[in-house]
């Protein structure tokens, strides 16, 4: 199957490395300390943030760092066709599991001896790339939450199709069984934090598709800046000052 | 499998032959929750489906003949067999035991029910219907009557098997579970008797079978406490008007009223039993 | 987890019996409602419904069936809700199953009627392609994203504008041998969409101290002795009662909880009714 036509432009009318628009919203869940909402073209989850707060389970308690939680979950409706998988797949478990270790390497959890921290990531629409536009999304709702961090975390996939570097797969692209790329990266630190790939690449083309990847977390760093400033500048206003 | 089949077989044929024992002594079993004496009031349904028997030839609002006996299953601190109909079920009540660790402390009890099906429950085997529902819905119309203040920390298992569904389970599993639970010794403000409503066409049928809940327009299922006259769990489904609406929950009403009076009667059987 | 002080507890239910919540409503005043349609782009049709902080979406999808042997003239609706952790945090893992089989159980009941079919909701025989051989079964999902009490209402009313936005296929049946598995062709372009004016809307009445209040919080909800959802459609036709909350009640207040319903529910349809099509027009613009 062609994925890049001759002209240079993908099936859903993208260039080869161009992104899908990016939408961010804060504060979608009013009781949680901090949440989100990010969309990656169709593509959309909601992160909420709960914590810092004590520990539920008194066992898992760390007397130098805070603990960090998190749970991937999908809508029944996320998917086109209507899935009814129970909770906690191995796929769900997996995906908690990256986002919580790329989270927790980025907050100042010696800061907070003694809590806890959840993050709960829902897929409201799957449409490819939902690790990397939940990870963005858990950022947001972090920064939203007020917790202290090294650094936003950011995060883009890319790929390579008909011998062509693709940045920002969606899920035709995604299932077309070609390699595909998740870097996470902290933006100003310049730092890679996140770095996942199946499928087979040769190592020249390997560091195409990545720097093209980064690239992509950049562009994302920058947005999510922007949503962040906005929003607090919109807090200063509420407040008066 | 076969065993607990056998089993279950014979302690049902036991009770049968202890019922058949019994049955002299105790007055009639079977109720009616109109006054004989008011039979001259008008019917509601007017028109069509006068002449319509029911399927056990009863009359619309003539209940099943319900029988009650506790003590069904020895391990238990308490248990009750209930018999209507077609409907046969067994409720065993353990504890109150220590709450699992696990569970916050909390100052008053707590209660778990679950609501099972034999596989051999329904005409096709291992068919046992929307059960889940039915142990929230069995819990939530018990919670209401028991004293939980009295067992702190504690759990009260209820746990109910339909060994045949014959139509009305949960409403059966719902009165056999409060007579369980007096016999286990818990602590009630009152017994719960529940009854259930079927809205076929024009007409309401109390305590339907299953055939007549397989073609229902409407179904209106009621657990209240008799003496205290209140209502502990009320469901509705299917469109009612409003007149239609208070009718059929005069009749639960009255029906439960009466059914309470015969559970009662079972409890005070057993109760003078084990003095003798 | 609501963490309330004695204090606070004493000034809910004091306001509640001044007619004076703490948010300023009246006891049968309801939050602001707001309505999104259209938001599941993948689904048949799908709405999100914001009632304070109460946040719910719903999702219709339609599939191609088989009716039930029972009943051949019929097709299929099953109702699902999902509650997720980001609403609140107990419902992480397995914590959310059990409200959920609550919701679920509750709408079933107060939506879909009953066994025989008839009664209110959605018409069965509509959804009727070949009888016997091919129906559509209807997929509602709904999905708690935040939870400020009254859930049961929001979702009732994001369902009811879920499936005023559904489109159904239309669909070309080849004709071909009786006993055959006929073929069918599902068209991209027409769709038929529902009437869904019978759909009841579903009220629920918390009971605080001796009064009830429409449209509990959840600061309300913690305070509750017992509450009643009752499901009225346009008619003002009871099409669903279920009861929550263990506190027995007297069945003169029950009767006059339904006339309070019905009172209320007259109200909620004409602002749902306003919402939806506001929402479709603001759809068809974008």
């Amino acid at each position: 199957m062609e994925y890049v036509s001759p002209e240079g432009l993908r099936l859903d009318g993208r260039r080869p490395t161009e992104m899908r628009q990016l939408r961010a919203e804060i504060g979608a869940v009013a009781k949680a300390d901090g949440s989100a909402v990010f969309e990656m073209g169709n593509t959309k989850v909601i992160a909420a943030v709960y914590g810092p707060r004590e520990v539920q389970n008194w066992s898992q308690q760390m007397s130098d760092q805070a603990l960090v939680r998190c749970e991937y979950s999908m809508a029944n409706f996320s998917t086109g066709d209507r899935m009814r998988k129970p909770k906690g797949d191995r796929r769900s478990t997996e995906i908690s599991l990256v986002i919580r270790q790329t989270m927790e390497a980025c907050i100042l959890t010696h800061l907070l001896p003694r809590s806890q921290i959840d993050i709960f990531v829902q897929v409201l629409q799957a449409d490819g790339g939902t690790r990397s536009a939940c990870i963005n999304a858990a950022t947001l709702a972090l920064a939203d939450a007020g917790i202290p961090m090294r650094d936003l975390v950011t995060s883009c996939s890319s790929g390579c199709l008909n011998r062509t570097p693709l940045l920002d797969l969606n899920y035709v692209e995604d299932s077309a069984g070609g390699p595909d790329v998740t870097v996470g990266i902290l933006p100003t630190l310049d730092k890679v934090t996140l770095l996942q790939m199946d499928a087979k690449l040769p190592t020249d083309a390997f560091e195409d598709v990545m720097q093209l990847a980064i690239e992509g977390c950049k562009a994302i760093a920058n947005y999510i800046k922007e949503v962040l400033q906005e929003n607090t500048k919109q807090l200063e206003c509420r407040r008066g000052l | 499998m076969a065993e607990l089949f056998l089993f279950e077989k014979q302690t049902q044929q036991n009770l049968k032959k202890d019922r058949m024992a019994a049955k002299p002594a105790t007055t009639s079993t079977t109720y009616s929750p109109i006054d004989p004496i008011h039979k001259t009031r008008p019917p509601i349904f007017s028109n069509s489906d006068v002449d319509w028997l029911r399927p056990d030839s009863r009359s619309f609002h003539q209940c099943r003949p319900a029988f009650f006996r506790t003590g069904a299953v020895n391990s238990a601190a308490g248990s009750a067999y209930a018999e209507f109909g077609n409907t046969k079920v067994i409720v065993s009540v353990f504890g109150p035991r220590e709450s699992k660790k696990a569970m916050m402390y909390s100052d008053i009890g707590r209660l778990n029910c679950n609501v099972s099906y034999t596989t051999f429950a329904t005409p096709v085997r291992g068919q046992g219907s929307d059960h889940k529902e039915f142990s929230s819905m069995l819990h939530k119309a018990l919670e209401g009557a028991i004293i939980l203040e009295t067992f702190p920390k504690t759990t009260v298992d209820v746990f109910a098997l339909v060994l045949e569904s014959g139509g009305s389970d949960l409403p059966v599993v719902i009165s056999c579970a409060s007579v369980a639970l007096a016999d286990a010794g818990i602590m009630m403000y009152d017994l719960v008797a529940s009854v259930s409503v079927s809205c076929l066409g024009k007409n309401l049928l109390i305590d339907p079978v299953s055939e007549e809940e397989s073609s229902q327009d409407g179904s209106l299922m009621i657990a209240c406490m008799p003496s205290r006259y209140e209502v502990t769990q009320l469901t509705v489904t299917g469109e009612w008007s409003t007149p239609n609406f208070n009718e059929a929950m005069q009749l639960c009403l009255d029906a439960s009223a009466k059914l309470g009076k015969i559970m009662r009667s079972c409890l005070k059987e057993a109760a003078s039993d084990v003095q003798e | 987890m609501v963490g309330l002080s004695e204090g606070e507890k004493e000034f809910i239910k004091g306001g509640i019996s001044q007619d004076l919540r703490a948010d300023g409503r009246k006891r049968y005043t309801y939050r602001p409602i707001y309505i999104e349609t259209g938001v599941i782009p993948q689904a048949n049709g799908s709405a999100r419904v914001r009632l304070g902080s109460t946040d719910v979406i719903a999702s219709v999808k339609a599939e191609l069936g088989k009716p039930s042997p029972m009943q051949p003239d019929k097709g299929k609706v099953a109702i699902f809700v999902d509650c997720s952790p980001t609403a609140e945090p107990i419902f992480e893992g397995r914590g959310g199953e059990e409200l959920s089989a609550e919701l679920s159980g509750a709408l079933q009941h107060c939506l879909l009627g009953a066994k025989s079919g008839s009664g209110p909701g959605i018409d069965l025989s509509s959804l009727v392609v070949v009888e016997g051989k091919i129906c559509w079964d209807l997929y509602v999902d709904g999905l708690v994203i935040s939870s400020d009490g009254n859930l049961l209402d929001a979702l009732g009313a994001a369902i009811k504008a879920a499936l005023s936005n559904t489109g159904i296929p239309r669909v070309h049946v080849a004709v071909n041998a009786a006993d055959e598995q006929p073929e069918v062709d599902i068209s991209d372009e027409e769709f038929l969409q529902f009437d869904t004016s019978g759909v009841p809307v579903i009220v629920t009445l918390t009971k605080v101290g001796k009064h009830y209040i429409v449209d509990a919080t959840s600061e309300e909800e913690s305070q509750m002795s017992s509450a009643v959802s009752i499901s009225v459609n346009r008619r003002g036709h009871i099409c669903g009662m279920i009861k929550r909350g263990g506190q027995g009640l007297d069945p003169s207040v029950i009767l006059d909880m339904t006339s309070v319903a019905n009172f209320v529910s007259r109200q909620l349809i004409e602002k749902l009714d306003s919402e939806i099509a506001a929402a479709e027009a603001d759809e068809d613009e974008s």
